[in-house]
């Protein structure tokens, strides 16, 4: 099933920002690659650095952040090397973008219509009018009444589940390859997510859109994604099937997660938290940076960064989980 | 007394602004000019070689002499003599002194009009709140300058000429802080605003305060920093509207000069070739309102507050 | 849309009300038209007699509608000095105002935006600091002294003998620095064309141009660093925003971006300020017309005020302030066309 080159390969990804008193990481050592058609989930708390990975794919972090190291590697050619020129040319092409907040993403004073038409136009020699056809046509495709109508109207005027199917439609417009979704149903009311949810992935797997969805929620990461990455304080901790990961989570922090999650059927079971709180940017422990909220913590995670191992078909970075995999050989070797 | 002065003065030492200040170039830099300024003019009948009011230590025959350093200049008068042969450099510390007691004064009015008036609009609300705010879009919308110039023209009017250059300090004290209070009002009233939803605020009132107990004691301490940032500009904005109105003649007379009547004296000369009559004042008027200026800028970038936008 | 227009004028007669009670109060206070019609040598029974007739001993608010009504027949009595009605006095000056407003108002739209724009995009640029420097330096700078150094330059002439005369590059630094000067100083001169009515205009001559040259330069100079840093603090703002990251997500040029996308949200706000500041630039026209002896509304505002000629003073307040508001209501209606958010009910949507 998997191809040899996937479509979208991160390698070792840094990005800093430089702020007064030297630079902050905010992602560090970040690899995964993503094939044609693939779901993949990227999960974790807010602060751990989703979103400028998910801004770093299209090489569009704001300044004072800047890729330090590392490369992005679509269809085997640097994102992270190359000239803001060419990077135009994938941008909203190739890789398309959703955004959180539907009621900031478009812009207000713009119709909907302009801002679909000159999304087109900046890809594609064509008619204005062609282009209108192309958004109405897309527009139907995200089951949004009256398409033709829509074009002339205004941001303000559409309710916020309305944008984001607007938003939608906009990614879709020029058959990208990857389409890169930032929390896109966390500023909506939780009566139209799933409704949203649904249509995204229908139209990605109708097109054959490989889709990396940002989200704090585990849930719907286990549901809809083939594999997923679980970030913490800008680094990966673990990453693999989604399945695996939560039918037998490696990482305490993941655990965790997944424990936190209510559980169906059990009315009245506490909720479990994962004590403390991510560490802000400013102030990364050293080593693990889990350890300070870690229950297995010892002294090596307090000093020094865990490498990835690998248990089963997950990756993991987490000495507890290494440790026990090298026990477990130990064993082996002794029984055989 | 010693020691708590003392360690108030570590305290500010140890402060952040303090700290941002020693790194700001610009900042030292208009703070020492602005203190020499302020202590030449304050202290200016001691620096000045004579005194422009004095009638009889000027001599007409030494008209329009120019600045050393020109043809025809007399060492005497260093910055040269106006139309009437007074030293330009006594006239101008003594137009500063003037200018800055105008400016300041006119501030000081108008932070006690605006604090009131912001925080009454802020904390009541309401009725009161829209009137005011009312008040202050209408009088801004009509610009402050020309609020002023209208107010000094019924005045002047009014008294006449001779009446009103006598009393033209307080005048121009009144008619720039009526015509500048909605500035500080409206900066006051967004950080009542802001102020007023945190809790402290309930506190005081659960606790049983009285209202104008809470206002004053509790609200307006926190919403002095932006005051100070606004006023600081204030008096820079005073000193230019006191300039233009003694400009059009609608401040002080030439025989109690501000600098910026002594810009509309010089600039009946300037025609005849004596630039230094009207620029030389001009140059330390700008100079004052910028270093002021950039004092206030400074301020607003480390305080931070929340000023009133536009 | 009418909901709007009937909150905007009701809003705006408001305030015209104010301004009428203001001037009336003014009028009422200070002018004792008695005084002017007869002088010292009448008899008390007379006067009193003269009082009655004119309606002086009415109460307030009859004297007040008196004077209401009147001003709305376009009567706002006859001005003491030039002996004819005050609006036909303002009617002769008011072109010149406009002009000058017109010629400033051009200058400060054709540089702000670009400057501001640019500062805003390359905040780090050598260039654009050294804008934001003048700005702050053009800010503290008073709009007469910018007027007399502009005359003193460009009208009479620098000779600048610093340097020595007997070098070569001494030479050519004080001719450097050395200027002619020859531009106009002194109103708006006689080749003058005649438009319609009393507007006699000065944009249809070279010497006319010459004549608005100094003037509208000088009046633009104070208004021109405010709005660039107006302009450059919104758009950086914009900037900023979600929806201009979006953009670049969509792929689309830079130029489209900052041109199309960020300058129109930036312009909105500028807009509201703007209209604001007509306001203060009436106020600024009073000094630049005495400056440079413009014979305008601002100079005859003045000239009435040391005449004491108190009919023309009420009435120049009633018409400015009815520009004022007229301005600041199209204003606010502009704002309403221009910005789809704003659903013209009066309220943002």
């Amino acid at each position: 099933m998997k191809s040899d080159t996937p479509l979208l390969e991160v390698k070792n990804l840094d990005v800093r920002f430089a702020v007064r008193g030297g630079d902050l990481t905010a992602l560090r050592g970040i690899s995964f690659s993503l094939d044609k058609g693939e779901r993949l989930g990227l999960v974790g708390e807010s602060g751990a650095g989703k979103s400028v990975a998910a801004f770093s794919i299209l090489n569009l972090i704001a300044r004072p952040g800047y890729i330090a190291g590392g490369q992005i590697l679509f269809e085997g050619e640097d994102l992270a090397a190359m000239s803001e020129r060419e990077l135009r040319k994938i941008r909203g092409n190739r890789i398309a973008m959703i955004f959180q907040d539907p009621m900031m993403t478009l812009n207000p004073v713009l119709s909907i219509g302009t801002q679909m038409v000159e999304a087109i136009k900046a890809h594609r020699r064509i008619g204005t009018k062609a282009a209108r056809e192309i958004a109405v046509g897309k527009l139907r495709k995200v089951q949004i009444p009256s398409p033709e109508k829509r074009l002339d109207q205004y941001p303000h005027e559409l309710s916020g589940g309305m944008r984001q199917r607007v938003i939608i439609a906009i990614a879709l417009l020029l058959d990208p390859e990857i389409i890169v979704a930032d929390e896109p149903t966390t500023a909506l009311d939780v009566t139209i997510q799933a409704e949203i949810m649904a249509l995204l992935l229908d139209l990605c797997e109708q097109e054959n859109v490989a889709l990396m969805l940002i989200t704090h929620d585990l849930g719907v990461v286990s549901q809809v994604t083939q594999r997923m990455l679980v970030m913490y304080s800008g680094r990966i901790i673990e990453q693999g099937p989604t399945r695996e990961i939560i039918n037998d989570a490696q990482h305490p922090y993941t655990q965790g997660l997944i424990n936190a999650l209510p559980q169906m059927g059990e009315p009245g079971a506490r909720l479990f938290q994962i004590p403390g709180s991510m560490p802000s940017l400013k102030n990364v422990p050293s080593g693990c940076p889990f350890h300070p909220r870690c229950d297995f913590a010892t002294d090596q995670c307090r000093q020094t960064m865990p490498e990835y191992v690998r248990s089963g078909n997950v990756d993991v970075a987490c000495y507890e989980v290494s440790n026990l995999i090298e026990q477990e050989k130990r064993m082996q070797e002794a029984g055989s | 007394m010693t020691t708590a002065t003392l360690s108030r003065w570590n305290r500010f030492r140890e402060s952040f602004l303090w700290y941002s200040f020693k790194r700001d170039k610009v900042a030292i830099v208009s703070s020492i000019v602005l203190l020499l300024m302020v202590f030449a003019a304050v202290f200016a009948p001691l620096f000045a070689p004579t005194d422009p009011y004095d009638l009889a230590q000027i001599d007409i025959m030494n008209s329009e002499l120019p600045p050393v350093g020109m043809s025809g200049a007399d060492a005497a008068f260093p910055l040269g003599t106006d139309a009437q042969g007074r030293d330009m450099l006594s006239t101008i510390l003594y137009g500063t002194r003037v200018s800055l007691l105008i400016g300041f004064g006119a501030v000081v009015l108008q932070a006690a009009l605006g604090i009131l008036f912001g925080l009454l609009a802020g904390y009541l609300g309401g009725r009161v709140d829209s009137i005011l705010m009312r008040i202050a879009d209408v009088q801004l919308s009509f610009s402050t300058l020309m609020v002023a110039i209208i107010v000094g023209a019924v005045f002047k009017a009014s008294f006449g000429n001779l009446m009103f250059g006598e009393i033209a300090i307080y005048m121009l004290i009144f008619i720039i802080g009526v015509a500048e209070w909605p500035q500080i009002a409206r900066t006051v009233r967004a950080s009542v605003l802001a102020e007023k939803k945190k809790e402290y605020v309930d506190a005081a009132k659960v606790m049983g305060f009285r209202t104008n107990r809470i206002m004053f004691r509790h609200i307006l301490p926190n919403t002095l920093s932006p005051i100070f940032v606004i006023a600081t500009v204030q008096i820079a904005n005073a000193i230019i509207s006191e300039a233009a109105l003694s400009f059009l003649g609608l401040g002080m007379p030439e025989t109690q000069p501000s600098l910026g009547s002594l810009i509309k004296s010089g600039f009946d000369y300037i025609q005849s070739g004596s630039w230094w009559i009207t620029l030389i004042p001009g140059l330390v008027l700008v100079v004052l309102v910028l270093v002021i200026n950039l004092l206030g800028d400074w301020l607003r970038d480390v305080m931070n507050p929340r000023l009133y936008k536009g | 849309m009418l909901a709007f227009l009937v909150q905007r004028i009701s809003q705006a007669v408001l305030v015209m009300f104010v301004i009428s009670v203001i001037a009336f109060a003014i009028q009422d206070g200070l002018g004792d038209p008695l005084q002017e019609m007869v002088g010292m040598s009448v008899s008390m029974e007379e006067r009193e007699a003269l009082r009655e007739e004119l309606g002086l001993n009415d109460s307030m608010v009859v004297q007040y509608l008196r004077f209401a009504g009147n001003a709305l027949q376009g009567d706002l009595g006859n001005s003491y000095f030039y002996g004819k009605p005050t609006l036909e006095v303002i009617a002769e000056h008011l072109p010149a105002t406009l002009e000058l407003v017109i010629g400033a108002s051009l200058i400060i739209m054709f540089l702000s935006v670009p400057i501001g724009v640019y500062a805003a995009i390359r905040p780090q640029a050598w260039l654009a600091k050294f804008f934001m420097g003048v700005s702050t330096v053009g800010i503290s700078i008073p709009v007469f002294l910018t007027a007399i150094v502009l005359i003193q330059i460009y009208s009479i002439g620098v000779t600048i003998e610093w340097f020595p005369e007997d070098t070569g590059w001494g030479r050519w630094l004080n001719g450097a620095f050395t200027t002619e000067g020859g531009l106009p100083s002194y109103g708006r001169g006689d080749e003058l064309t005649h438009l319609f009515g009393t507007w006699y205009s000065g944009f249809f001559s070279t010497d006319g141009l010459m004549h608005l040259v100094l003037p509208c330069v000088s009046l633009a100079s104070i208004m021109l660093p405010l709005f660039i840093r107006l302009i450059r603090a919104e758009m950086m703002e914009v900037l900023q925003s979600d929806y201009i990251r979006y953009a670049r997500a969509k792929g689309l040029s830079s130029m489209r971006i900052n041109f199309l996308h960020a300058l129109k949200n930036t312009m909105l706000p500028v807009i509201t300020v703007g209209g604001v500041q007509v306001g203060v630039m009436v106020a600024y026209t009073i000094l630049t017309e005495t400056v440079f002896q413009w014979p305008g509304v601002g100079l005859m505002f003045l000239e009435a005020i040391t005449r004491s000629d108190i009919p023309l003073i009420v009435a120049y307040l009633m018409v400015v302030g009815l520009i004022f508001v007229i301005t600041n209501t199209l204003v606010d209606l502009v704002y309403g066309l221009v910005n789809p958010t704003v659903k013209l009910t009066g309220k943002k949507a």
